[in-house]
């Protein structure tokens, strides 16, 4: 009977799953009822796709090997140092990820191009157009994102292992190699996962910086098949093609990747300081260098409009506020649907962690949540359109395919957010409530103060994604419908680059407002420390 | 008796006020035009047409803005026969063909005899609203020797060029259009010669502009226009193009009707209204290109560059939608060898 009453509370989070999986799947199916297989093999037969395939493989591993590599000295120097910044460093990061991509183009242009900051100090002069640009660009999207899922690891470390690093004076090597590196080695390898298939459906960062049709992605087959020829069957092909080879990847790593079990005895975390060394001195400075190196300049020229005299100006313009309600207008439901989806996707998963059988289906569904990365937006969205189209709903749900899109797209660094967090409360009180038969409401107001801070995040993360979104904005925008993003394009298509850099900031400044606003003010001040 | 006629009188006069409202509502259709954003914007030649056609038609105007020319035929494939379009704004010449095959689009009827364009135009489906010239722009304060033909472009490898995609964006296609009449058969060694000093090829031309204005290399393809911006908005005269001795290629934006407008009397009105001075005065300084009928008055100073008369080099529309894949690949395999 209990054991009833528990999936019975489980419905609507079975729904959240279910609803994802259907309108998944029928989009897909709406596409390939387009598509004739028989002529699959013959794309299959020209070589540049072979050729493309591989580079976008080479570039998203070398991406994401670097953004890793960086990451974890990085994220290892910001969790045992505080210094003056660190707080709004964090919250920069989180936005590096939602930087329109042409902005962040030509935000790198201006630090390491021809005429750049770099050549102009040091008369170094990049080989920029190429693996290097690209590499550059991808680091300073990825990095930062690689460092905020690391940080959330280490708020998982039991403090009783710090106490004990501290009584045995364990210096900042030690205390990584005996603790530190345990806990990361098992998230490296789903951050390693997320951050490639980013990379590797990179478009317009490899279009603009990597020198021309040598090095391009499936991506651009895509987009060229979908956009430019309306080609459904070519699209639906390689589109599963992209699937495909991101899925036989993952699935890799994952069988590689070591099953992270969590200690459930942390509550709140108290910081022992580890013994510092002249060594780990050095090595934070090297790791902060980094940080000086890819990700702060970008971000500097990108923001340094803000002090031009246009400034103001962009600031007066009734467009600019238009665009930036439209912009919210479709964010924060998107953020919504995408923290139920997310939502549904942990109950679900915790449920069936640790019940003998039940137990893979807690990871299987998480990596459900990540496939929806290997397809391309654009894919999705079409598909959508498709088959709402031949349900005869297509032109009042314009609008609504663009919010529900972008909430799937951002599913996968909300589920990030929120998974680790929800595991461990599941380890931790299990038995209490189930001994106490504490279920569904009950249990959320009691955990609600352990997860909201996740939960806030992955909100934020949603909302900001949402909010930066090019992509299927752009296939359906109308003149009611100008997103921030959008009204930048159409300023510099219009040869208004200087406008244009100016509501960039905007958008920049936006996301980090509201990105501050959700992690601290909702998500309680204890987070801003992680 | 006489309240009861005054209700019955005013039921009447409310019912005919009611009706003669919805009557009126109705009469103001709204006409939906798709477009590129750059059209539809403030800036843009947009609001100018919107204003100026609603005067005529008691009607009114709504843009739909897309994010390229390429956007508004795929939004329209996409929807089929059940789009809420009447006109589209914003293809070109090498999205004609393309456009005609979907089947979705009517003839327009409109007299186009008046089109000032080298050759007339005697399309049946489509009618012209603007034109130019691609060019390759230079900052003649940090290029001391520009060059002088297309071939000059190609074969110096000191000058370091940027241009678009010919897969994803109107510009780049029609620089492989121009490839192809100057140099034939040649064109994939021309395209090796070429790449071995591209700095980069771009999605679009906005990446492509942006990172030229940054100062990362010497020539971008963009319009023979494009200077006339600088002139007429910022005052700058340093950006100018490249004079190509061997002929340029001509971009014509051109405007089409669908055959499943809901709205087909105004859009009928709207595609002869496009030739007419109302519409054709804003494309200049709106649209930063040049009208296809003569005005009356003249263009300003900063176009005397894009107005010179040039070769045009164009290749049979049929033929273009018939070799561009191989044309694509050619370029692929020439570049990335």
């Amino acid at each position: 009977m209990n054991r009833l009453i528990g999936i019975s509370s489980l419905l609507p989070a079975m729904l959240g799953v279910g609803l994802f999986v259907c309108i998944g799947v029928f989009s897909l199916m709406a596409l390939l009822r387009y598509s004739d297989v028989a002529e699959w093999s013959s794309f299959l037969s020209q070589p540049y796709l072979w050729r493309l395939i591989r580079f976008s493989l080479w570039q998203a591993l070398l991406s994401s090997l670097l953004s890793l590599v960086i990451a974890v000295p990085v994220a290892s120097c910001l969790f045992h140092r505080s210094f003056w910044g660190r707080s709004f460093l964090l919250q920069l990061f989180s936005v590096s990820m939602v930087v329109p991509s042409i902005v962040a183009i030509l935000g790198i242009v201006v630090v390491y191009g021809r005429t750049g900051w770099l050549a102009q100090i040091s008369g170094i002069e990049l080989p920029l157009y190429g693996l290097t640009g690209i590499l550059l660009a991808h680091v300073f999207f990825n990095m930062p994102l690689a460092v905020r899922l690391l940080l959330q690891v280490y708020a998982l470390i039991p403090t009783g292992q710090w106490r004990q690093a501290y009584q045995l004076g364990f210096d900042r090597w030690s205390a990584f190699r005996f603790i530190e590196w345990s806990y990361l080695r098992k998230a490296l390898p789903g951050a390693f996962v997320l951050i490639f298939m980013l990379c590797f459906s990179s478009f317009a960062v490899v279009l603009s910086l990597g020198g021309g049709p040598k090095s391009s992605t499936l991506e651009v087959a895509i987009y060229q098949a979908l956009r430019f020829d309306f080609d459904l069957n070519k699209a639906s092909f390689l589109a599963l093609l992209q699937v495909l080879i991101c899925t036989v990847i993952a699935l890799f790593v994952y069988k590689l990747a070591p099953v992270n079990h969590q200690d459930s005895s942390l509550l709140a975390q108290s910081r022992f300081s580890i013994r510092d060394s002249y060594g780990a001195k050095a090595l934070d400075v090297i790791a902060f260098l980094c940080v000086l190196v890819f990700v702060l300049p970008p971000f500097i020229a990108i923001l340094d409009p803000m002090f031009s005299t246009q400034f103001l100006q962009t600031l007066s313009s009734l467009r600019l506020w238009q665009a930036v309600l439209v912009s919210l207008k479709i964010a924060f439901p998107a953020a919504f649907i995408s923290l139920l989806l997310g939502l549904s996707f942990c109950v679900l998963a915790r449920y069936c962690m640790g019940r003998g059988k039940l137990d893979i289906w807690s990871t299987k569904l998480e990596q459900l949540g990540n496939l929806i990365l290997m397809v391309p937006g654009l894919v999705i969205a079409t598909g959508l359109f498709l088959w709402l189209r031949d349900l005869g709903l297509s032109f009042s749900s314009s609008y609504w395919i663009v919010v529900w899109v972008n909430a799937v797209m951002a599913l996968p660094f909300v589920l990030r957010c929120m998974m680790p967090c929800f595991y461990q409360q599941e380890r931790r009180f299990r038995h209490l409530y189930s001994s106490l038969g504490l279920q569904a409401w009950s249990r959320c107001k009691i955990e609600w103060p352990l997860v909201r801070s996740s939960v806030a995040q992955a909100f934020a993360f949603a909302l900001l994604l949402s909010l930066g979104d090019m992509g299927v904005i752009a296939l359906f925008g109308s003149q009611g419908m100008v997103s921030l993003p959008l009204y930048l394009f159409q300023l510099i298509g219009a040869y208004r680059l200087e406008e244009g850099a100016c509501v960039a900031v905007v958008l920049i400044l936006l996301c980090l407002g509201l990105y501050v606003l959700f992690s601290r003010i909702v998500g309680g001040r204890w987070h801003a420390q992680g | 008796m006489k309240t009861l006629s005054f209700r019955t009188y005013s039921s009447i006069a409310l019912a005919t006020f009611t009706l003669s409202f919805s009557a009126l509502s109705s009469a103001a259709q709204t006409l939906n035009v798709y477009t590129y954003d750059s059209f539809a914007s403030d800036w843009g030649p947009g609001p100018k047409i919107k204003e100026n056609f609603e005067k005529l038609c008691d009607c009114e105007v709504n843009f739909v803005a897309l994010d390229s020319s390429v956007g508004i035929l795929s939004r329209v494939q996409l929807e089929g026969k059940s789009s809420s379009a009447d006109v589209l704004l914003g293809l070109d010449l090498n999205l004609m063909e393309a456009a005609k095959k979907t089947g979705l689009l009517a003839e327009h009827g409109v007299d186009t005899s008046v089109v000032n364009l080298e050759g007339g135009w005697s399309d049946k489906d489509f009618v012209p609203f603007d034109h130019g010239h691609f060019a390759f722009i230079y900052n003649a304060e940090t290029l001391e020797n520009p060059p002088k033909s297309l071939a000059d472009i190609v074969e110096n490898q000191e000058l370091k060029v940027i241009y678009q995609d010919p897969r994803t964006s109107t510009p780049g296609l029609g620089l492989l259009l121009w490839m192809k009449s100057v140099y034939g058969e040649k064109a994939a060694s021309a395209w090796s010669t070429l790449a071995s000093h591209t700095v980069t090829v771009t999605k679009g031309w906005s990446d492509a502009y942006g990172l030229f204005l940054k100062g990362e290399a010497d020539l971008v393809l963009s319009y023979t226009t494009s200077p006339a911006y600088h002139i007429e908005a910022e005052g700058e005269t340093k950006y100018q193009a490249v004079e190509t001795t061997e002929g340029r290629y001509p971009q014509v934006e051109v405007a089409a009707m669908m055959k499943s407008a809901p709205n087909k009397v105004l859009a009928e009105r709207f595609m002869s209204f496009i030739l007419t001075h109302d519409f054709q005065s804003t494309i200049a300084t709106g649209n930063w290109m040049l009208p296809v009928v003569d005005l009356d008055q003249p263009l300003p100073e900063a176009f005397a560059a894009a107005m010179k008369p040039v070769t045009s080099l164009m290749l049979p529309a049929d033929q273009v939608a018939e070799e561009r894949k191989a044309w694509v690949n050619e370029w692929l395999n020439a570049t990335t060898e």
